[in-house]
């Protein structure tokens, strides 16, 4: 052994050792990714596009914002939801991508994307002292009844993170607690949030409540008496002005400044955005939202208001749609390792059978190349669908096509009577210009599946193939030139390289 | 020693016959695409119970869907496709089913606008012609040492085109008889098939580069055929191990990738024989000026000696 190839042995195995380690167990986190990432057609989900659909004069710069604010406000109402990952992007100019992993009830995925939602303005509940009413007030009843009988709509509750936790209302079934799907809710899971303020909806005189709709603008400012702080400004349309300072000159009265009762609840799909104070008993149409906040805080604040409703319509029904079932997955994943499997040991019997002891080299060199692809698929990550699965196992059938190509030609090399260190050294120089010019144009394939999986709207399929098939080859190469050879050379020179027959040579017959 | 070249236009025949046979149930019957291509909705239903397909049908077609395309993919589960439908119209669909069958699951839905369809067949067919396009321009470059570049670069494109055509062929013969239809993962298949046969063919090409450079073999017809004989057993078994892995993927994974599998499986075949057999004879065909033997009514230009 050469002590050249002795260092390459140590650095192969030790890309090895590091491979396996990172790859095994599968669910294990290494570097911060935790097992395969794996395509919706695996974990069942939801697959949505839509199409924005922007009036004829909206320029460039106003679909881009657009588009910004769609994928906000549609990404806070599926976070509500809870579904874990969600996918929202952009896809061109003016589609949205929406993909629920695991969230397979597509109705109710369309209509939590295709909604408007609902901007409303509330107030706090007082009691007929003027004291705020508090959640733990109702919880002390004996029986429910609403503390300010004069409003006989429902009251909000929110939690820390200003997400509602229920609602108190009054229907058929009498007063009761319902949760955000309308489901009654038992009293004593609420004993925690006892602080939490009873909001009721803002009205004017006339009893109109304040909704979104008499909003005429918000936006981002930059304001203060001493330092300037960013705040949002905001713009009533007429009626909005009058209405708003009715509800400001009665806030105004009912407390001091920094308590409950003068605070304004903005809500968007009964979400609490912001609880800013009332300072002023007539604001002619126009205020600004101030508070400790940050520039992003405040642009986000801004589009809320505006995007209550989504900024622009999407087109219905969606321009594609996809929904699988979760348990297909399952099942996909486990046939697809057995195929790997299965497929994995019948090429390396071929290889033994075939090749004998290079075949058997072959054979480790094709264990270490599953390792370092799937050590790879984990890491970079790659997401693996059904057909990036299928890419995988067709790259370990073309993974060992290096080698064949190789030990053809040392074959050919050895029947020439050269000695066993010549003939795996011609082997290798000599196969090297086919792998190189047949791998590229298998590079040149994936580049272009790559592309389509791309910019097709239901592409991912090629895509997730061609990412996986090109590593595949690219990791092919170095396993079948790197450690095929490594592992050939330990045989140079030692006893067993006489034995042309371990080569699959039969020189005495030829 | 096996004499491919001397006998090609054997396998020309063999391989005209079979892209014949697939060019006339292609104009006959066509090949029909799937909904990625050609819009409209996709919905697999499982009842908890048996239903018979004629009762599904019927069903149905009671509720005005006489053109949907029933297929039963197990037992208890049927596939529908039919034109886009709304949330509504599904909504009926799966109420009237539940009402007469009992429960069911929706276990599956896939639906593809008109837009999105047309966008990706035409995006589809630009990524074939421009797999082959870059793969012509590579061979050529990668063999631009050679006399006549353009030459390796044609011949394995026009082997690609054969592999295509046969997968293609057999795709609408498939169609015909078992209601098969084109989707993106066939045209992932085709791709991955393109790049396969041009892999072999270059491998082929590389080895005559080779023997040319080292002047082995009397005339470029015998050197051909030696480089041939040379890398013959590494074609077969590179298509062995591949079509290995490729029956355990159809073996086990089955009927939600079958479109994919199969057109691997045929292209692997193809892509073979027309590495083996096609691209390389192309060439001693070009070098010695005889294109004039594909058309029968024509004499030869050079007669063979």
């Amino acid at each position: 052994m050469t002590r050249k190839n002795a260092i390459v042995l140590i650095i192969v195995l030790l890309i090895f050792g590091f491979a396996l380690w990172t790859m095994l167990p599968i669910d294990a986190e290494r570097f911060g990714r935790k097992g395969l990432n794996l395509g919706l057609d695996l974990v069942g989900g939801v697959h949505l596009v839509y199409q924005a659909d922007f009036t004829e004069n909206a320029t460039g710069g106003e679909k881009r914002a657009d588009m910004q604010r769609v994928l906000l406000t549609i990404e806070k109402r599926i976070n509500k939801y809870g579904v874990t990952e969600p996918i929202i992007q952009q896809l061109g100019d003016d589609r949205i991508l929406v993909q629920l992993p695991g969230f397979t009830d597509i109705d109710a995925a369309k209509s939590l994307v295709e909604q408007t939602g609902f901007l409303e303005f509330r107030e706090v509940e007082l009691d007929n002292a003027g004291e705020p009413v508090y959640l733990e007030d109702y919880l002390e009843q004996a029986q429910l009844r609403f503390i300010d009988t004069g409003e006989t709509s429902d009251r909000v509750f929110v939690n820390e993170e200003k997400n509602p936790i229920a609602f108190l209302v009054r229907d058929g079934a009498g007063t009761r607690f319902v949760d955000v799907e309308d489901n009654s809710v038992n009293q004593t899971a609420l004993q925690d949030y006892g602080k939490s303020l009873s909001w009721i909806p803002a009205r004017g005189d006339d009893g109109t409540q304040i909704t979104g709709d008499f909003l005429a603008n918000a936006a981002p400012v930059m304001s203060g008496e001493v330092v300037p702080k960013p705040q949002v400004s905001i713009e009533w349309n007429a009626e909005g002005g009058k209405l708003f300072d009715e509800l400001a000159g009665r806030l105004y009265n009912s407390g001091a400044y920094g308590t409950p009762q003068r605070a304004l609840g903005i809500f968007l799909d009964n979400t609490l955005l912001s609880a800013p104070q009332i300072r002023e008993q007539e604001y002619h149409g126009s205020g600004v939202i101030s508070g400790d906040f940050t520039i992003n805080e405040v642009e986000e604040l801004a589009n809320m208001l505006k995007s209550g409703a989504l900024p622009m319509p999407l087109e219905k029904p969606p321009l594609y749609q996809e929904k699988v079932s979760a348990t297909l997955g399952a099942d996909f994943i486990e046939m697809s390792w057995m195929a790997g499997l299965i497929g994995i040991i019948l090429v390396m019997l071929f290889m033994i059978a075939y090749y004998r002891l290079p075949g058997f080299l072959a054979s480790l060199a094709l264990v270490f190349y599953g390792t370092l692809v799937l050590a790879l698929f984990k890491l970079i990550p790659v997401t693996l669908s059904l057909a990036g699965l299928g890419g995988f196992i067709l790259s370990i059938g073309m993974a060992v096509d290096a080698n064949v190509l190789i030990f053809e030609r040392m074959k050919e090399e050895l029947r020439m009577g050269r000695t066993l260190g010549a003939a795996i050294e011609a082997g290798f120089s000599r196969a090297w210009s086919a792998i190189r010019d047949s791998n590229v144009t298998t590079f040149i394939v994936c580049g272009i599946l790559f592309w389509i999986g791309s910019i097709l709207v239901a592409g991912a399929p090629a895509k997730g193939f061609a990412a996986t098939l090109a590593i595949g080859v690219a990791v092919s190469m170095f396993t079948a030139i790197v450690v095929t050879r490594t592992l050939l050379r330990l045989f140079v020179g030692g006893p067993l390289s006489r034995k042309t027959a371990l080569f699959s040579v039969d020189r005495g017959k030829k | 020693m096996f004499d491919i070249i001397g006998k090609r236009f054997r396998y020309f025949l063999i391989s005209g016959v079979i892209i014949l046979i697939g060019i006339i149930s292609l104009a006959s019957a066509g090949l029909p695409r799937g909904i990625e291509f050609s819009s409209g909705s996709m919905l697999t239903i499982s009842f908890e119970k048996a239903v018979e397909h004629d009762e599904f049908q019927e069903e149905l077609n009671n509720l005005g869907y006489t053109d949907a395309i029933i297929q039963q993919t197990r037992e208890g589960e049927f596939l529908i496709r039919t034109h886009e439908l709304t949330t509504e119209e599904k909504g009926q669909i799966e109420n009237a089913l539940a009402a007469r069958f009992g429960e069911l699951q929706e276990t599956q839905f896939n639906s593809v606008s008109p837009m999105v369809a047309t966008e990706t067949w035409w995006t589809t067919i630009w990524a074939v012609v421009g797999a082959a396009a870059g793969i012509l321009l590579y061979v050529t470059w990668a063999f631009r040492r050679m006399p006549k570049p353009l030459h390796y670069g044609t011949c394995a494109i026009i082997a690609l085109v054969h592999d295509a055509l046969i997968a293609l062929g057999v795709f609408s013969i498939l169609g015909a008889i078992l209601d098969w239809e084109i989707n993106l993962m066939f045209i992932t298949g085709v791709l991955a098939v393109i790049g396969y046969s041009v892999n072999n063919t270059v491998v082929i090409f590389d080895r005559i580069r080779e023997n040319l450079t080292r002047g082995i073999g009397a005339d470029f017809e015998s050197t051909v055929n030696n480089s041939l004989v040379d890398t013959l057993s590494r074609s077969v078994n590179t298509s062995l191990t591949t079509l290995v892995v490729v029956l355990a993927l159809l073996l086990f994974v089955g009927a939600t990738i079958q479109n994919f599998v199969v057109v691997l499986i045929i292209g692997i075949v193809a892509g073979t024989f027309s590495s083996v057999f096609i691209a390389p004879s192309l060439l001693v065909v070009w070098d010695n000026g005889e294109w004039g033997r594909f058309i029968p009514w024509l004499k030869p230009v050079k007669a063979k000696v």
